[in-house]
C-alpha cells in the first residue's frame, strides 16, 4: 500500500467536492447552525431564567380574591405585587393583562381533614406565563410545606430532610445545551461523511469509472482507503468549525482537543461501517438504506452502554473529570482497529474477484 | 440482509429501553456525607455521587454539588447551579415518591390547585409594546378597563376521591431522565385532570416538542432520501429515458413514482400514531409536510449531478425544513408565532387543546402552494433535455424556471413566475421572523429589513436573469424598463393576493409591515418592487455576469432603505 496513492484519491474526491460547490451549502450549513444556537441562547435563556430579563425589576402584579392566607404574603417575597381584588375583576384584568395570574383561595382552615383547594387562574398562549409561573409555583410549594407541617402529625414517615437554595433555574438550559445540541453537532459531521463515503464508493460503480481507475498503478484497497481518509478528514475539521462556532455563541467547550480525538475515533468507526455497506451493496439506494438503518441500530446499542463515546464526549465539553475517558477512547479505537482490518480483507477479496 | 438488520433494530430497541438511554450519565459530581442521601442523589443518573466528609478531603470546588449536614449547595460555576437545580428536581421525587404512600393522603398533599387558562389576545402588538413588562404594574391598584364578566365563585372541595388521586400520583413518572420524561408524553402518562399539587405545576417547557419533531420528521426524511435516489437513479443509469418514452404524460410519471413513498410515508406516520395512543387528526397537518418533502425530493433528485450533491443538497434541505418546522413549534401555546409550523397543531393536538381550521389553513398554506409550485416546475422539465444534461446546479435551476416560462409572452411569464415564487419568499421569510423575533426590538427589526430585502430582491432577479440568458437579444433598454415593471406587477400582486387571504395575523403588525413592505399605497410598493427589478435589469444590461452581485445588494439597499423610512416612521 502506497500513501502517495491514497492522498492521490483522496484529493481527488476533495476536489469533487470543492469543484461542485456544494462545500458552500456546508458552510451555509454552519452558519445556520450558529443562528440555531443564538436563537437558543436568547430565547431559551429568556424562557428559563426569567432573572435575565431586566423589566422584571418592578415586580408582576397578581390577583388575590377570596379568604385571607399567608399565600398572600409567599407571593409579595417572590417579588410579586399582590393585588386584593374580586374575583371577577381579577379575571378581567387578568385576561387584558394587566394581572400576570390571579388566585382564589377558600377558607379551609389549615388542619382540616380535606386538602385546601386553590384555584389558579393563568392566560392561556402567554409567554410571561412562563417566566412568572416558576415563581408562583415556588410561593404555593411554600404554602404546601407550611400546611404539612401544620399536618404533620398525621404522616406516617417523613422523607429526609435537605434544604435547597431556592431560585435554582437555568438547569434545562444547561443540559440542553451541553447534553444534547453539543453532542448532536460534534456528531453530525461523522454521520454525513459516513454517508458520503457511500457515494464516493458507489459513484466509481454506477459510472463505471471503477475500471479506468485500476488500470492505473493504483490498487484496490487503496482506492478505497484514499476515500475513506477524505471523508475522514472532514470529521475533525468540520467539527471543529462548530466548536469555535459556538464559543462565539458564548457557549465554552472544555477538553477541546480530546473531544476531538473521541469524535475523530468514533467517526472512523462510522464512516468504515459505510464503507463496508457500500462494498457490500455498490448501489447508492440499498447502501443507504443498510447504513441508516444499521446506524440506528448501532447508536441505540451505544447509546445505552454506560460509558460510550458520546455520553464522554458530553462529560468532556462539560468540563466533568472523566478517568476512564482514555480507556474509552482505546475501546472505540480498538473496535475502529477491527473494522478497518476487516474492511481491508473484504477489499482484498473485492480486488481478487473483479480484477482479471 | 434487510431482515437480518431489522431484527438487530429490534434487539437494539429492546436493549436501548431495557438500560435507557446513557447520555448525560455522571455530567455532574456530587460530595455527601450523609449516605442516605447519596441513595437519594444516586437515583438520578446525571450525578456521579462521592460519599465523604468533604469538610475532610478539603476542596469542595471540585464538586458541582455539596450536600452537608442535610444542606446542599450549589458548586462555583454556571454548572454547579444547573447541578442544584437538577438536584432539587430529583429530592422533588423522592419527597413524592415518600408521600404517595402515606395513608392520609390530604395531610401529605394539603393544597391542591386547579388551573384555569383566561383567554386574552396575544399577538404581535403585544411583542411589540414589550410583551414582558405589560404585566407589571406601575400604580397602586389594578382596574380592568373593559367589561367584567360575572366569574362564579369556585368549590371548596375537589370533585375526585383521595384514592383516584394516589392513583394518579403514582402514575406520575417518577424519573427525571430524558426518556421516560418524553415516553411520558405520548402513553396516557398521568391523567391528573384539573387538580394538580404545587411540584406538579410546571410552566411550558419549550423543548419538550422538541421530540414530536424528531418522532414525525425523521422517517419522513428518511422516505424521501429513497424517493430523491429514485429519481437520481433513473438518471444515472438513463433508465429514465424507456418512462418518457411510453405514451404517459410527466405528470403521470411523477405522480406514479411519488405515490409509493407518499403511502409510506403515511403508514409511518400512522403506525407512529396508533402506537403513541394519538388522534388520527395529527394527519392532517402532516400531509402537506409529506407532499412539501416529495416535491422537495424530486426537484433535487433532477438537479443534483452527482451522488455527493444530492447528500449535501438532501442534508442542507432537511437541516433547514427541520429547523422551519422546529423553531416555531418550540413556542407552541406561547406565543402565536408558533402556528407558522404544522408541527405545532400536532404538539396542540396531543396537547390536548385542539386546533381550529383557520389555524390549519394559516399553518399549511404555504405548504400547499409552495408544494403545488415545485412540482408545477418539475412537470414542465421532466423531459430528456433537463433530466440527462451535466449543468451546474445554478444554471440547472435557471434553465428549469426558463423552460416554466413561454418564450413568445416573456413578460406575461414574469408577471407569471413571481406572482408564483411568493409562497416561497413568504417561507423564507417567516423563517427569518421565527429565527430573530425574539432578539430585542430594534434589531429584530433592522435584520429582518436587510434579510428580507435581500431575500425579495434576489427572488425577483431569478425571473430576469432566466429570461435574460434564454433570449439574449431580448432586453433593449425599453425591454428592460417593461421586464421591471412586470416583475414588479407580479410580484405584489401575489403577494398582496396571499397576504389578504392568511396572514393578517402577522401583517397586521410592525413586523408584517417589514417584511411584506405593506405599509403604503399600492403604487409604493409598485414602484419599489420594479425599482428594484430595474436596477438588477440594467446592470445585467451593463455589466453583464459580473454586475450581478453587486445589483442585487444595490437594490436590496434601496429596499432596505425604503422600509427602514417607512418603518421609522411607524415606529
Amino acid at each position: 500500500m502506497n500513501a502517495r496513492h491514497i492522498l492521490t484519491i483522496a484529493r481527488k474526491e476533495l476536489r469533487g467536492i470543492r469543484n461542485e460547490r456544494t462545500i458552500v451549502l456546508a458552510i451555509l450549513l454552519q452558519v445556520f447552525i450558529a443562528m440555531f444556537s443564538s436563537f437558543l441562547v436568547v430565547g431559551l435563556t429568556t424562557l428559563y431564567d426569567p432573572s435575565s430579563l431586566g423589566g422584571l425589576a418592578g415586580g408582576y402584579a397578581v390577583g388575590y380574591a377570596g379568604a385571607d392566607s399567608p399565600l398572600d404574603g409567599l407571593l409579595e417575597e417572590k417579588g410579586f405585587s399582590v393585588h386584593h381584588m374580586d374575583l371577577s375583576d381579577a379575571v378581567a384584568s387578568l385576561s387584558e393583562r394587566k394581572l400576570a395570574a390571579a388566585v382564589w383561595v377558600p377558607d379551609t382552615p389549615p388542619d382540616a381533614a380535606e386538602p385546601v383547594k386553590i384555584t389558579l387562574y393563568t392566560v392561556k398562549n402567554d409567554i410571561s406565563a412562563s417566566v412568572t409561573g416558576t415563581r408562583i409555583r415556588e410561593a404555593l410549594e411554600t404554602y404546601e410545606g407550611m400546611l404539612r407541617d401544620t399536618r404533620s402529625d398525621r404522616l406516617d414517615v417523613l422523607p429526609i430532610e435537605v434544604a435547597i437554595p431556592s431560585g435554582s433555574g437555568g438547569q434545562g438550559f444547561f443540559i440542553f445545551i451541553y447534553g444534547l445540541l453539543v453532542p448532536l453537532l460534534l456528531f453530525m459531521p461523522a454521520i454525513i461523511s459516513a454517508s458520503l463515503i457511500i457515494d464516493f464508493i458507489t459513484e466509481e460503480y454506477s459510472a463505471r469509472t471503477l475500471e479506468t481507475l485500476l488500470s492505473t498503478p493504483l490498487t484496490f484497497s487503496e482506492i478505497l482507503w484514499g476515500k475513506v481518509f477524505a471523508a475522514w478528514v472532514l470529521v475533525p475539521v468540520q467539527a471543529g468549525a462548530w466548536l469555535i462556532l459556538l464559543a462565539i455563541n458564548g457557549i465554552t467547550i472544555a477538553n477541546v482537543v480530546p473531544v476531538l480525538l473521541h469524535v475523530a475515533v468514533a467517526s472512523l468507526a462510522l464512516i468504515l461501517i459505510g464503507a463496508i455497506a457500500a462494498l457490500h451493496y455498490r448501489e447508492r439506494t440499498s447502501a443507504q438504506f443498510i447504513y441508516s438503518t444499521a446506524l440506528v441500530a448501532v447508536l441505540l446499542v451505544v447509546l445505552s452502554v454506560p460509558g460510550n463515546p458520546v455520553n464522554l464526549v458530553v462529560l468532556l465539553a462539560a468540563g466533568t473529570a472523566v478517568p476512564a475517558g482514555w480507556t474509552g477512547l482505546l475501546v472505540v479505537g480498538g473496535g475502529a482497529t477491527l473494522l478497518a482490518l476487516f474492511t481491508e480483507r473484504y477489499a482484498r477479496r473485492i480486488a481478487r474477484t473483479t480484477t482479471p | 440482509m434487510t431482515a437480518v438488520l431489522l431484527v438487530a433494530l429490534l434487539l437494539a430497541s429492546g436493549f436501548a429501553a431495557q438500560s435507557g438511554v446513557h447520555l448525560q450519565d455522571g455530567i455532574y459530581t456530587a460530595i455527601t456525607d450523609d449516605q442516605a442521601v447519596a441513595a437519594i442523589i444516586a437515583e438520578n443518573t446525571v450525578f456521579s455521587v462521592t460519599l465523604a466528609d468533604p469538610r475532610q478531603i478539603g476542596g469542595t470546588d471540585a464538586y458541582d454539588l455539596i450536600v452537608v449536614g442535610g444542606e446542599a449547595h450549589a458548586g462555583p460555576t454556571a454548572k454547579g447551579r444547573a447541578a442544584l437545580s437538577a438536584f432539587a428536581t430529583t429530592y422533588r421525587h423522592y419527597t413524592g415518591a415518600v408521600y404517595t404512600g402515606e395513608s392520609d393522603l390530604f395531610a401529605a398533599y394539603p393544597l391542591w390547585i386547579d388551573t384555569v387558562e383566561v383567554e386574552s389576545r396575544l399577538d404581535f402588538d403585544a411583542t411589540e409594546s414589550g410583551e414582558i413588562i405589560s404585566a407589571v404594574q406601575r400604580g397602586d391598584t389594578v382596574r380592568p378597563s373593559g367589561p367584567v364578566e360575572e366569574v362564579p365563585t369556585p368549590s371548596a372541595t375537589l370533585a375526585v376521591t383521595a384514592e383516584d388521586l394516589r392513583e394518579d400520583l403514582a402514575a406520575a413518572p417518577a424519573d427525571s431522565g430524558t426518556v421516560t420524561r418524553y415516553l411520558g408524553m405520548f402513553s396516557d402518562g398521568p391523567d391528573l385532570g384539573e387538580f394538580k399539587t404545587p411540584s406538579q405545576l410546571s410552566p411550558p417547557l419549550p423543548f419538550d416538542s422538541l421530540i414530536y419533531v424528531f418522532v414525525f420528521i425523521f422517517p419522513l426524511y428518511f422516505t424521501s432520501q429513497f424517493a430523491m435516489m429514485s429519481v437520481a437513479n433513473e438518471r444515472t443509469d438513463r433508465r429514465g429515458e424507456i418512462l418518457l418514452s411510453t405514451p404517459a404524460g410527466p405528470l403521470t410519471i411523477i405522480c406514479g413514482k411519488m405515490l409509493p413513498y407518499f403511502l409510506l410515508m403515511i403508514l409511518i406516520s400512522s403506525a407512529i400514531v396508533l402506537v403513541s395512543g394519538g388522534s388520527f387528526v395529527v394527519l392532517l397537518p402532516l400531509v402537506p409536510v409529506i407532499l412539501f418533502f416529495l416535491a422537495a425530493a424530486l426537484l433535487i433528485g433532477m438537479t443534483a449531478r452527482s451522488y455527493r450533491e444530492l447528500s449535501f443538497l438532501s442534508i442542507f434541505f432537511s437541516t433547514v425544513m427541520t429547523s422551519y418546522l422546529f423553531f416555531p413549534s418550540v413556542f407552541a401555546n406561547v406565543h402565536v408565532i408558533s402556528l407558522i409550523s404544522p408541527l405545532t397543531l400536532i404538539v396542540l393536538e396531543f396537547g390536548g387543546s385542539g386546533f381550529s381550521a383557520a389555524d390549519y389553513l394559516y399553518a399549511t398554506a404555504l405548504f400547499w402552494l409552495s408544494t403545488a409550485l415545485i412540482l408545477w416546475l418539475c412537470t414542465r422539465n421532466f423531459n430528456e433535455e433537463r433530466l440527462f444534461s451535466q449543468e451546474r446546479l445554478t444554471s440547472r435551476l435557471r434553465s428549469f424556471i426558463f423552460s416554466a416560462m413561454s418564450r413568445n409572452h416573456p413578460f406575461a411569464s414574469l408577471v407569471a413566475v413571481n406572482a408564483l415564487s411568493i409562497p416561497l419568499v413568504f417561507m423564507v421569510q417567516l423563517m427569518y421572523l421565527v429565527l430573530l423575533f425574539n432578539l430585542p426590538l430594534p434589531w429584530s427589526l433592522l435584520l429582518l429589513i436587510l434579510l428580507a430585502a435581500l431575500t425579495e430582491e434576489a427572488a425577483k432577479s431569478i425571473g430576469i436573469i432566466a429570461v435574460w440568458r434564454g433570449i439574449p437579444g431580448l432586453f433593449t433598454w425599453k425591454n428592460v424598463v417593461i421586464a421591471a415593471a412586470a416583475t414588479g406587477l407580479g410580484f405584489l400582486v401575489g403577494e398582496k393576493l396571499l397576504l389578504f387571504a392568511m396572514l393578517s395575523q402577522v401583517t397586521g403588525s410592525v413586523f408584517g409591515a417589514v417584511l411584506f413592505s405593506g405599509v403604503g399605497l399600492l403604487w409604493m410598493p409598485f414602484l419599489l418592487h420594479s425599482a428594484g427589478a430595474l436596477i438588477v435589469g440594467a446592470a445585467l444590461k451593463v455589466g453583464g455576469r459580473g454586475a450581478y452581485v453587486p445589483a442585487i445588494l444595490l437594490a436590496a439597499a434601496v429596499h432596505a432603505a425604503y422600509n427602514l423610512i417607512l418603518i421609522g416612521g411607524a415606529l
